[in-house]
């Protein structure tokens, strides 16, 4: 009753009570050289102090510190000043994932079949020696390239590096089930690339409409920011209600798969009421070029012999006569259509890319778009004009891999950013400023040779670059992708276009990320060999070969940019403890050299690895030293003194390298796209075969519901929800993550109360079946059944009643439905509903 | 006099739960890993309940804890004394010397603010342990600096001064069942300022 007395013993002893919860614990602060100096330790209060860095819960970073009470990690707190300030429960819960009790702590080996997850824990030296055997003889037999890696945002700096390391180009992320029809989409229309390249201006903007995305459901800095704007308006697009429609924003619930019809309706009503910035399509977007009969750009090279095929034409309304579009002192005419002679002297008729875009939208007049969305036609016209008149923002998206046709809903939301003109503007949808961070490796010439050279001047000759230079297999069948893993289980499947036999998956769960969890399961049971590195028991463990444990964010040196802010700058991790006792985790940057060196020795020598540094102190030492190096290599690219940039970062935490400087592009620097403009009619998209401009097209990834009992199934994330985070013991307790939400009008129907357990028939996959229990609320619509992801788990690792075993693993009843040419991938699905009690 | 309350801004709230998450660690860091640590909740070891409320057919989340009610029916209904007013701080306070473990002031309480320690057998409320430590030394409590959304605030009603104040005087506020004449001095915002 040491507890009782202690508590009771608080008030009277007010100051030294915090002994009370001195329970044992054994955080052990390492010493030496890679504690955090004094700087970064700020004592606030008796017996607490805070240490400053990012969070690592999920692939955000927001900026934290890590408090500790007499030692012990207490809490977590929001990092002040920090440009993308934390923090969410997934932070919160940081103190339960050091010492969790699932944690893995040494290397397994299978000894069942895969799927069973019988293991038997082994040496490193064991576990590593014979994935290196392996792997020798998956080479031999298929060469390099048959080797893939997949992750997600955990160690993603370094993946560059590690397809050097084992010689292939595969290494495919997690991005065709996240952001990859919004990246391609990004690219078309603005040249910019993932999230957050261009990202709306949260402190400034005075209207923001998402789109299938919520402020908060990752990046937490992203929600501070827009809290400290007291004027903005928000308003959410979403068949369920994100969390952030709890507070003020305005939910427009929609049905699902439909967004590209609703966002081309707003901007139908926009350009009809001539709301739109006529100043900005006609000088720093293509609205104005003049596009032919066969849909291509009308050139220089059509009207005169040797003319520029990369010289686009306008009408000039000043000289009644196409003009190059760069030509100064024009005045190009939006809405132009006729008879243009081509130098062959045929006439050819032409129209605007905005014409062209004008006629596309007016098939979504706002009456149509409600048949099609379920959103009054009335609120379509509101957003529309509020939008205008407001100066609003769209946001750019982020999670959107669902309904497979998420493309166009994107292109769609940035072309209603270039229609107001509010690109690169403060509140509007802004570029975000390039830290000029060093890459992981680089290709260097010299001499006529090619070397891969790394951020820590190591180089590697290009007789040891193995088949790094073929295409990889994701883009040998989407060629625009960012990334597609599903293109991997087809070539483990079928050998297509060459076979893949060997996978690594670094802190990410393929069975809880990617599209038909058969099909995966399919694909890893003819692989040769499958090596999972994480910390916790996520799903895929159970299939692996060999397991090995990682280290948290906790444990380790990470220098890297700051992601969620338009602001260049950059922050500083380190290393707060080791490892809880008896758990013998290393960082996958050692697991990864030190396979390796065992494989491929003449490979990791290249790449600058010692024998020595099998030693994992020694391995610290040289992590540690990469983080230096990075820092000096950014203090010379920004010409800052190099004890500035160390001085601010130990005290601090983060760097500002560049703040945010609006109005730079498109109206200083040219863009990323063919015309350098913002393109309204992508020219990229016509070079691929796609269509250049958006429209909507029915999802096409499930069949949709129709019967009574038949419903969309869609799924989102939150401020809960990671992988990781999951899976710590305070999220026991939150129902609404281990449901499926229904609303009321359907519960009643149905007959099926909160709480009820329903089973859930797959119309994609019929026969296909799993059984949720149900969350009866308003925060879903009609005829939409809501999961979120990374929930349902099925790893035989977790105790039989474990509560994450909860809700639906939405990949158990889709199928895989990818993009043809974007690559992205499809998560939602449509369901028959039976209650079972 | 001091008159230390809440606020809690349910127009910014996003129900991300570290304040939820982030009370258990820091103030019952022994009940982290129990299997039922707050069976009267069947809750996390955590002072702060989460209500999921409709408000007009419109889906609300509603955050409660202690309301430091000014006049506090577990005050009145503690048999020993324990529940008491702490002279400092003003805020509703038990002197676990004199707490008999009775419930009377758990059932008294009309917010269900208080929960039963399972081990014990003494109740919990907010501020717990590292809060009231935090408070003494200057701090916010640990709710209020983890919230993402600046939804939280904590200080003296009676100073004009205080950021709680400002809040207050900005905002469109109530006060949670101000009916039964518990004076509640924790604040709810309907609509920030």
């Amino acid at each position: 009753m040491a507890l009782r007395i202690s508590r009771r013993d608080f008030v009277k002893i007010a100051g030294t009570a915090l002994a009370l919860s001195s329970i044992p614990v054994s955080i052990s602060v390492v010493s030496g050289f890679r504690q955090p100096s004094v700087s970064r330790l700020e004592a606030i209060g008796s017996q607490r102090e805070a240490v400053r860095t990012f969070c690592g819960m999920c692939g955000a970073l927001c900026g934290i510190q890590v408090v500790k009470v007499d030692g012990r990690i207490a809490y977590v707190e929001p990092l002040d000043g920090h440009p993308q300030r934390g923090l969410c429960g997934r932070s919160a819960s940081t103190v339960w994932l050091w010492d969790s009790p699932l944690r893995l702590r040494k290397p397994l080996k299978r000894v069942g079949e895969r799927g069973e997850a019988r293991f038997q824990e082994v040496d490193w030296d064991t576990a590593l020696n014979e994935i290196a055997a392996k792997l020798r003889e998956v080479v031999a037999k298929y060469g390099y390239k048959s080797i893939a890696i997949t992750h997600h945002d955990v160690w993603s700096y370094y993946m560059p590096l590690f397809s050097y390391l084992f010689g292939t180009p595969n290494v495919i992320s997690h991005v065709g089930m996240c952001h990859a029809s919004g990246t391609v989409a990004r690219g078309h229309i603005l040249g910019a690339g993932g999230p957050p390249s261009v990202d709306p201006d949260y402190e400034n903007a005075s209207y923001i409409l998402f789109v299938s995305r919520t402020p908060g459901t990752a990046s937490m800095g992203v929600l501070n920011r827009l809290r400290g704007n007291r004027k903005v308006r928000i308003v959410v697009v979403d068949p369920r209600m994100p969390e952030i429609g709890l507070g003020d924003a305005e939910w427009i619930p929609i049905i699902p798969g439909t967004d590209a019809a609703f966002l081309l309706s707003l901007a139908h009503v926009i350009i009809e009421e001539r709301l739109y910035d006529e100043t900005f399509l006609k000088y720093y977007s293509n609205a104005p070029f003049l596009i032919k009969p066969d849909g291509k750009p009308l050139t220089e090279a059509d009207l005169v012999e040797e003319g520029d095929a990369r010289k686009y034409m306008v009408w000039d309304a000043k000289t009644k006569k196409p003009v190059d579009h760069k030509t100064p002192g024009i005045d190009p005419d939006l809405l132009y259509e006729g008879d243009v002679t081509l130098k062959d002297g045929t006439v050819a008729r032409v129209r605007t890319a905005f014409q062209l875009f004008r006629e596309r939208c007016s098939k979504y007049k706002p009456e149509e778009a409600s048949r099609i969305t379920g959103v009054p036609a009335e609120t379509i016209r509101r957003i529309a004009r509020e939008l205008a008149l407001y100066k609003g923002v769209v946001d750019d998206t982020w999670f959107i891999s669902k309904n497979g046709n998420d493309y166009d809903d994107v292109r769609a939301a940035l072309i209603l950013n270039v229609l107001l003109g509010n690109i690169d503007k403060p509140g509007g949808l802004c570029f975000q400023e390039s830290a000029r961070f060093p890459a992981v490796i680089t290709v260097v010439t010299r001499d006529g040779k090619r070397y891969a050279r790394t951020f820590y001047d190591v180089e590697m000759p290009e007789e040891l670059f193995g088949d790094v230079g073929a295409t990889r297999v994701d883009r040998t069948k989407y060629r625009a992708t960012p990334a597609t893993f599903d293109a991997i289980l087809d070539a483990i499947l079928t050998g297509d276009p060459y076979p893949v036999k060997a996978l690594f998956v670094i802190g990410t769960t393929p069975i809880h990320r990617d599209m038909d969890v058969d099909k995966i399961k399919e694909a890893l049971g003819k692989l040769d060999l499958l090596v999972v590195i994480d910390i916790l028991p996520q799903d895929i463990v159970d299939y692996a070969d060999y397991v090995l444990p990682d280290t948290t964010y906790l444990e380790r040196d990470e220098f890297t940019t700051v992601k969620w802010t338009l602001h260049a700058a950059v922050h500083l991790q380190k290393k707060i403890t080791e490892p809880p006792e008896g758990c013998d985790a290393r960082s996958a940057l050692w697991i990864m050299f030190e396979i390796a060196r065992r494989a491929f020795p003449e490979r990791a020598r290249a790449l600058g690895w010692r024998d020595e540094y099998a030693d994992y102190h020694k391995f610290e030492e040289f992590e540690e030293s990469l983080s230096e190096i990075l820092v000096r290599k950014v203090a010379d690219t920004w010409k800052i003194p190099l004890e500035t940039l160390r001085k601010e970062l130990e005290e601090k935490g983060y760097y500002i390298l560049k703040s945010k400087e609006y109005m730079v592009r498109p109206y200083r620097v040219a863009l990323g796209t063919p015309s350098g403009k913002c393109e309204i009619y992508s020219l990229t998209a016509l070079g691929l075969g796609l269509d250049p401009l958006p429209d909507y097209r029915p999802p096409p990834a499930y069949p949709l519901p129709k019967a009574d009992d038949e419903f969309y199934l869609v799924n989102g994330k939150g401020p809960l929800i990671s992988a990781h985070a999951l899976l710590m013991e305070p999220m026991r307790f939150f129902k609404h993550l281990w449901s499926v939400w229904m609303n009321p009008r359907d519960a009643e129907r149905l007959g099926i109360k909160d709480g009820d357990i329903v089973e859930l028939e797959s119309l994609a996959k019929p026969g296909k079946r799993v059984k949720a229990r149900v969350w009866v609320t308003e925060m879903v619509r009609e005829k939409v059944l809501f999961t979120y992801s990374y929930v349902g788990r099925r790893s035989k690792l977790l105790p039989e009643n474990h509560f994450a075993r909860g809700g639906v693993n939405i990949h158990e009843l889709n199928k895989a439905y990818v993009i043809p040419i974007v690559g992205g991938g499809a998560s939602n699905t449509s369901v028959r509903v039976r209650r079972v009690t | 006099m001091v008159r230390l309350a809440h606020l809690w801004d349910m127009s910014r709230c996003v129900a991300c739960m570290a304040c939820v998450i982030a009370c258990n660690s820091a103030n019952f860091p022994e009940y982290m890993r129990s299997s039922n640590p707050n069976p009267q909740w069947s809750w996390l070891a955590s002072n702060i309940k989460v209500w999921w409320i409709s408000v007009g057919g419109r889906p609300r989340v509603l955050l409660t804890q202690c309301m430091q009610c000014d006049n506090a029916p577990c005050v009145k209904a503690c048999p020993t004394k324990a529940s008491h007013y702490d002279p400092k701080t003003g805020l509703v306070t038990i002197d676990y010397r004199l707490c008999i473990g009775c419930k009377a002031c758990v059932v008294a309480c009309p917010y269900g603010a208080r929960w039963m320690d399972p081990e014990s057998h003494m109740p919990n409320k907010c501020l717990g342990p590292e809060c009231s430590s935090r408070i003494e030394n200057g701090l916010k409590p640990v709710c209020v600096t983890v919230c993402p959304a600046n939804a939280r605030d904590f200080g003296d009603l009676d100073d004009p001064e205080s950021s709680i104040s400002r809040r207050v005087r900005e905002s469109t506020t109530i006060r949670l069942r101000e009916e039964l004449g518990t004076k509640p001095r924790n604040v709810v915002v309907l609509r920030g300022g």
